[in-house]
């Protein structure tokens, strides 16, 4: 064989070889269109938002898990882990430390800096965001391909769709309106708008957000509430047992609908705010609670 | 030029009686809601009357909602003033108010950490909150006033400005401290920065409206001393003025109105510092026409940033910090040019 035919072999043999390992090597886009790519499914992960961890866990991926974003309480089992700091007071020393080989971080929480930082030393981010069930799905599908669990983050998928469809078929549509309430009066009032969980499981329930005027999280005026005389209210206010007793005794209050026939819900504020695989059961509470029936 | 009477005479106070119950109208009348001025001068009519209200939304937002918040945040301003007024005679600083000073600050980590401590007074509800909170703001006054004699024996405005401001800090992220690691519900940091009535009561104007009444009297007396300290306080001393104890009144004094405004409103900045600047303009610095008249200024001011941040945005509130700052920085920034110009 000539010399030239032994090159141009060893060349096919290491496009060959250089692909077959391409295969094997997850690539992703995460939510600030950054595309990581990782050489195996991840085995070391830090999660450092609440809805992040509960996906992973959901996943079957809380073996994986080296440590916690202080705010992630959920499955109770997490709690055992190291706690970190997170959002603004996102410490990279302590994160480094760990040695992890990903970091699953929200784009709201955490600013692009703080990302790249970390990426330059050799820990691959991941950043996720969620404003709407459909990129929670995106989410899961997200950490699924890191963790090499696709198919259990489509069939966590699937369930989650056939819970909101099944819902909205038993749902019919009603002018009737939900007033969500995620700050009490004494903080000032904050209501959830358009671009919410809470906004869509109201659609999926058949049901007016009474604030769709707004976008997201805002503080809204105690007179607009009692003008707009919503049918039922949630409190997503995570304010404990006497929140719906607080509700009824407000001044000025009584002649709400909602309080008037006693359609006030104090609602798991962290199943209905999360971006996690639980909205699924924060939308049956609610429906639950929308149609009478008890629990 | 208008003579200036030496007193705040009957006329002034029946006029700025008839600018603060229109500006009050006013503020009854406009809302985030609008409701016909009819039905909501009928519901106020009735109830001044004791005559039966027609059922409704109108008589629920007006009488519950909006007629307690006017009302708050006219006690609350008023007091504010007052209170500005009377430290800057006091201490002979144009810059001295509640904010600079630091004594808001300090009124607002008592009330912080009598939230997360749980201080409760028996019988009084938020009892345990307000005490702690004028308490805290006495010891910050004595704190920084005290620091400042150390630091210089003149008690010059600058050191003072400068302590207060740099207390105001320490107690901000003392404050910002004790929020983050509090199992308890604390209001967020915003409220304790900026301010707000939203969702106050009428329980809550009987408590304000008995400090205003008791405080406002004490301080309303002391008019004639704080004209001599004005001049100094060996002028006052030498004129026969208790300084010792007249100090230590209107401190006491300023230092319980504030504890009450910050437990109950938060911090709202700049009314303090801007409203008696601008009552001197108009009433020049006599403290037996400046302090009442501060009273009345203090009030229309802080209605008016009220109703800005109620409807400005609407659905959507302001903070009443936020329009306060705004208005009274550019204010205070005119004025000091002003001054500056006419020396």
């Amino acid at each position: 064989m000539s010399k030239k035919t032994v090159s141009l072999f060893l060349a096919l043999l290491m496009m060959f070889s250089m692909t077959a390992a391409l295969a094997e090597a997850i690539t992703v886009t995460d939510m600030f269109g950054r595309e990581v790519t990782l050489a195996e499914p991840a085995t070391r992960i830090v999660a450092m938002e609440p809805g992040d961890c509960e996906i992973l866990c959901a996943l079957g991926c809380e073996e994986a898990l080296v440590a916690r974003g202080l705010y992630c309480d959920y499955p109770a089992s997490v709690l055992e882990l190291p706690a970190v700091a997170s959002g603004g007071d996102t410490n990279l020393e302590e994160l480094l430390a760990l040695e992890p080989q990903v970091i699953v971080m929200n784009d709201m929480a955490h600013t692009k800096e703080q990302v790249e930082l970390l990426a330059q030393n050799g820990v691959q981010v991941i950043t996720t965001n969620a404003d709407s069930i459909a990129e929670v799905y995106e989410n899961i599908r997200l950490l699924g391909a890191v963790m090499g669990k696709n198919a259990e983050a489509e069939a966590i998928i699937a369930d989650m769709q056939a819970t909101f469809d099944g819902i909205a078929a038993r749902s019919e549509a009603t002018d009737k309106t939900i007033y969500f309430e995620v700050m009490p009066l004494e903080w000032g009032l904050w209501s959830a708008g358009t671009g919410t969980f809470m906004h869509e499981l109201a659609e999926i329930c058949g049901m007016q957000n009474a604030f769709a005027d707004i976008e997201g999280w805002q503080p809204i005026s105690q007179e607009q509430v009692i003008e707009r005389n919503p049918d039922y209210i949630v409190l997503v206010t995570g304010m404990g047992e006497t929140a719906v007793d607080e509700v009824k005794d407000r001044a000025g209050w009584g002649d709400m609908e909602a309080v008037k026939s006693n359609k006030i819900y104090n609602a798991d504020s962290y199943q209905m705010t999360r971006p996690a695989p639980r909205l699924k059961e924060a939308a049956l509470e609610l429906y639950d609670f929308l149609n009478d029936i008890a629990e | 030029m208008i003579t200036r009477s030496d007193r705040f005479s009957w006329r002034s106070c029946v006029l700025f009686s008839f600018a603060l119950v229109c500006v009050m109208l006013l503020c009854i009348c406009a809302g985030s809601v609008s409701i016909p001025l009819a039905d909501t001068l009928t519901a106020l009519w009735n109830t001044l009357w004791g005559l039966e209200v027609p059922q409704g939304i109108s008589k629920n937002i007006i009488l519950n909602v909006r007629l307690p918040r006017v009302l708050n945040v006219a006690l609350v301003g008023a007091a504010l003033s007052l209170c500005g007024a009377a430290m800057q005679g006091l201490l002979r600083n144009p810059l001295a108010d509640g904010s600079t000073l630091g004594v808001s600050s300090g009124a607002a980590l008592g009330a912080v950490a009598a939230l997360a401590l749980g201080v409760k007074l028996p019988g009084i509800p938020d009892g345990g909150v307000m005490l702690t909170a004028m308490a805290s703001a006495f010891l910050s006054l004595v704190l920084i006033l005290s620091l400042a004699y150390v630091l210089d024996r003149s008690l010059s405005t600058h050191s003072i400005i400068l302590i207060g401001v740099i207390f105001s800090m320490f107690a901000s992220s003392v404050i910002n401290l004790i929020i983050s690691f509090a199992q308890e519900h604390i209001k967020s940091i915003t409220f304790w920065t900026m301010g707000s009535l939203s969702g106050t009561g009428f329980s809550h104007t009987r408590i304000l409206a008995a400090a205003l009444l008791a405080c406002g009297v004490i301080i309303l007396r002391y008019g004639r001393e704080l004209n001599a300290f004005a001049i100094g306080e060996d002028n006052a001393r030498h004129i026969g003025v208790n300084v010792k104890k007249v100090k230590l009144i209107i401190l006491i004094t300023v230092s319980v109105l504030i504890g009450i405004c910050v437990s109950i409103a938060g911090s709202i900045g700049f009314v303090g510092l801007v409203m008696p600047h601008m009552t001197r303009m108009l009433t020049g610095p006599n403290h037996k026409r400046l302090l009442p008249t501060a009273l009345f200024s203090g009030a229309i001011f802080l209605l008016l940033a009220d109703l800005a941040a109620r409807t400005l945005l609407s659905p959507v509130e302001l903070s009443i910090g936020v329009v306060t700052s705004l208005v009274g920085a550019v204010a205070f920034i005119i004025i000091f040019c002003q001054t500056r110009k006419a020396r």
